[in-house]
């Protein structure tokens, strides 16, 4: 046993970051190894060693400038697609996930512990459960193949994972919403004047999540688009990539693409980042 | 107000999906009758170019086909034409690349959003026929496919319909769907490719890889078929058949493969075949089995250093054994919901036609049906098409194939390239063939 305590806290300590630089390792070595060999010069698809060879930016130029030889694979197509998807899902589902949170949270209504029962409920199904519905419904609609029914799949369920949302509406004052009604202010008022401007953190949280969505869904994607390569998204142009038709052209510009897709999500996460911090709750009621 | 607005709306989309079912139910209603007409009128032709008869009242035909990437733009040319050559029709055709390896799923998934016409491995026929989503080839186009493509092809690709008949459900495009021995002939020689210890000989000096892709159904089956334990089609239609074979002479084989393996543990790499191009490429492979889909990018990769030639033999007992490998063929296949089937037809005749072969032949290096391209010197004198056809001899036919084949199998050919296996332990050697062969027939 030993007896110093600084002595114990060193031996403690050494053996918690010895732990957790081991995690650390096994966490980051794919991403490294993504990266690396997406500068990597020499070699076709996968090689068993580390540090590439010779090193190169010229994947990156050839992902972009379709330079890979195949009038199928276009990147910078499929990028803008995923964009356009992702910006409005994420816009259509942050609203209607909030306004269901704050409904859920502040009005009373007749069963609506009812509602948030059968949200659950529905909630808990795995998503690709309803896919071959939701495939014949678009196709009834004429809508298989567009970035429309992708927008459609990504956002109109959201509304069902309001269940942190409506934690955190939970956590703000009542009477602040008081104080705003004695001041003669709607509901609707409180929530975009009051209740939003407060709850940035979870703002964040919902544009995040929802904008991230579209760029790694890859079942119900490739469901609905099928063949129609033109407007595929980020997740099942890569997929297409390491096809056997192509994984031999395009292996390494596939690790460059899946680099290149990690920047919105990044930049959009700095930007917001500093929310996270700023929102906070706490000193809006006085005394 | 809002409620009435509600239910209008509620309303409105049940009635979009129920008209959306409806069209969908009339057009396979009308397909059907169509190509029931279009079978009545087997007047027989003598060309891949047809009489406008045959199209019907087809015109303003939209159609969509699915090709190998490889060679969508020169199907896009074969089809620009194949509009010349029936200007008096309009046509608004779209070629997308989709991997034939995929085709079946993909037509499975949802045919009536799938392409008009496709191209297909052997294999899939038969999922493709049970499910009834494929058409089979247009009766007056049949006795002309038949005697213009090889027999082979022919017996491969007619199958009994849902009344049990024989019938040819699809057009034949290529006679080389199988893979064969490609080399870097600076390290393998034309002699030492003539049997496996000589090429992994050769690439052991070399201190090179030989890759085999031992995990895969498709490959591994190569340890099974030598020793003799071939495939013999379907028993009521999907339990595996396998022939009479002699399972000490069976083991004796897969021993001798396990023990070249260990012997050449270092040389003797199981790894995916896309590795075998890229291995040439970066100099680590020395020989590699791999198939007629990567010979472009094989010879790419090893310039004037590429060599290929039919799978080697192996010493088993004393006696050199000829490997036997999976063998396939490629088809041309219409879509049985296309909205213009005669005119689909007309198009998967022209594409899998003479001209059309031969020009896939040159440009693509794919090995032809036709027996007229097969003679032309660009197929004979091709080393490639050479190795392919020899092997092609010593091979198991891929159709008719339970989809409980190839998972045993690659298990079969996994074990024997494990550092653990013990290539003397007889009896272990034969149960592992006894259980590939119960859970292939899934009686285990």
């Amino acid at each position: 046993m030993i007896k110093s305590y600084k002595l114990r806290r060193i031996v403690s300590n050494t053996l918690i970051y010895a732990l957790l630089i081991i995690l650390g390792i096994i966490w980051i070595s794919p991403f490294v190894y993504l990266v690396m060999h997406s500068f990597r010069a020499e070699g076709l698809i996968a090689v068993d060693y580390l540090v590439p060879r010779e090193w190169t930016f010229q994947n990156y130029i050839d992902l972009f400038t379709g330079a890979g030889g195949s009038a199928s694979i276009n990147f910078p197509k499929w990028f803008l697609n995923t964009l356009i998807v992702a910006i409005f899902s994420c816009i259509i589902a942050t609203v209607s996930v909030l306004m269901v949170s704050y409904a859920f949270s502040r009005l009373r209504f007749k069963s609506r512990k009812k509602f948030m029962n059968v949200g659950m409920i529905l909630g808990m199904f795995p998503g690709f459960m309803t896919m071959i519905a939701i495939y014949y419904l678009l196709k009834a609609m004429n809508l298989t193949g567009t970035l429309v029914a992708l927008v459609i799949c990504y956002s109109c369920g959201a509304g069902l994972g309001f269940q942190i949302s409506k934690g955190f509406f939970d956590t703000v004052p009542r009477a602040l919403d008081e104080a705003a009604t004695i001041d003669g202010a709607t509901k609707n008022q409180i929530f975009w004047k009051i209740i939003l401007p407060m709850s940035k953190p979870i703002v964040v949280y919902t544009v995040l999540t929802s904008f991230i969505g579209p760029w790694t869904d890859f079942i119900l994607a490739k469901i609905i688009m099928g063949d129609n390569i033109e407007y595929y998204t980020v997740a099942i142009g890569l997929q297409k990539m390491l096809s056997n038709d192509f994984i031999n052209t395009y292996y390494k510009q596939f690790l460059a693409g899946s680099v290149i897709v990690a920047v919105p999500i990044t930049l959009l996460f700095l930007k917001m980042q500093k929310y996270y911090v700023e929102g906070v709750t706490a000193g809006g009621v006085k005394g | 107000m809002k409620k009435i607005l509600a239910i209008l709306m509620a309303g409105v989309l049940t009635a979009t999906a129920f008209a959306g079912c409806g069209e969908g139910a009339s057009n396979t209603g009308s397909d059907s009758g169509s190509g029931s007409s279009q079978g009545s009128q087997a007047a027989g032709i003598d060309s891949a170019v047809v009489d406008y008869k045959y199209f019907g009242e087809e015109d303003n035909v939209k159609l969509k086909v699915w090709a190998p990437d490889a060679a969508v733009s020169l199907i896009k040319q074969q089809i620009e034409e194949f509009k010349k050559t029936y200007s008096e029709k309009t046509f608004d055709i779209t070629v997308i690349a989709q991997g034939e390896s995929d085709a079946a799923t993909q037509m499975l998934n949802d045919a009536s959003v799938a392409a008009d016409v496709f191209g297909l491995p052997s294999d899939q026929l038969n999922k493709l026929v049970d499910a009834g989503v494929i058409a089979p080839v247009a009766k007056g186009f049949v006795d002309y496919v038949t005697s213009s493509n090889s027999e082979d092809t022919i017996k491969a690709g007619t199958l009994k319909n849902s009344k049990g008949e024989d019938t040819l459900y699809a057009y034949p495009e290529t006679n080389d769907n199988g893979y064969y021995l490609v080399y870097d002939n600076t390290v393998v020689t034309a002699e030492d490719a003539k049997t496996l210890e000589g090429t992994l000989e050769a690439c052991k000096k070399a201190n090179k890889k030989f890759i085999f892709d031992a995990g895969d159904g498709f490959y591994a089956c190569t340890f099974a078929f030598t020793g003799g334990v071939k495939i013999d089609g379907l028993e009521d239609g999907i339990t595996q058949k396998f022939v009479d074979y002699d399972e000490d002479e069976a083991v004796k084989t897969l021993q001798a493969f396990a023990r070249l393996i260990k012997k050449y543990k270092g040389t003797f790499t199981s790894l995916n075949v896309k590795n075998v191009a890229s291995g040439f490429a970066n100099g680590t492979c020395g020989a590699g089995v791999d198939g007629s889909w990567d010979t472009a990018v094989n010879m790419k990769s090893l310039g004037d250093k590429f060599g290929a030639a039919k799978l080697p033999t192996i010493n088993v007992d004393g006696e050199d054994k000829q490997l036997v490998s999976m063998f396939g063929y490629k088809y041309i296949g219409v879509n049985g919901s296309s909205k213009y089937p005669a005119s689909a037809q007309i198009l998967a005749l022209y594409l899998a036609g003479e001209d059309c072969q031969k020009q896939r032949t040159e440009e693509l290096g794919w090995g032809p049906s036709n027996i007229n391209v097969q003679k032309d010197p660009i197929v004979t004198e091709s080393a490639v098409l050479n190795a392919i056809k020899d092997q092609s001899l010593n091979s198991c036919t891929q159709v008719n194939i339970a989809s409980t084949f190839w998972t045993p199998m690659g298990n079969l050919g996994n074990k024997l390239v494990a550092d653990e296996w013990d290539p003397e332990d007889t009896a272990a050697t034969k149960k592992l063939l006894q259980d590939t062969i119960t859970n292939i027939r899934d009686e285990g």
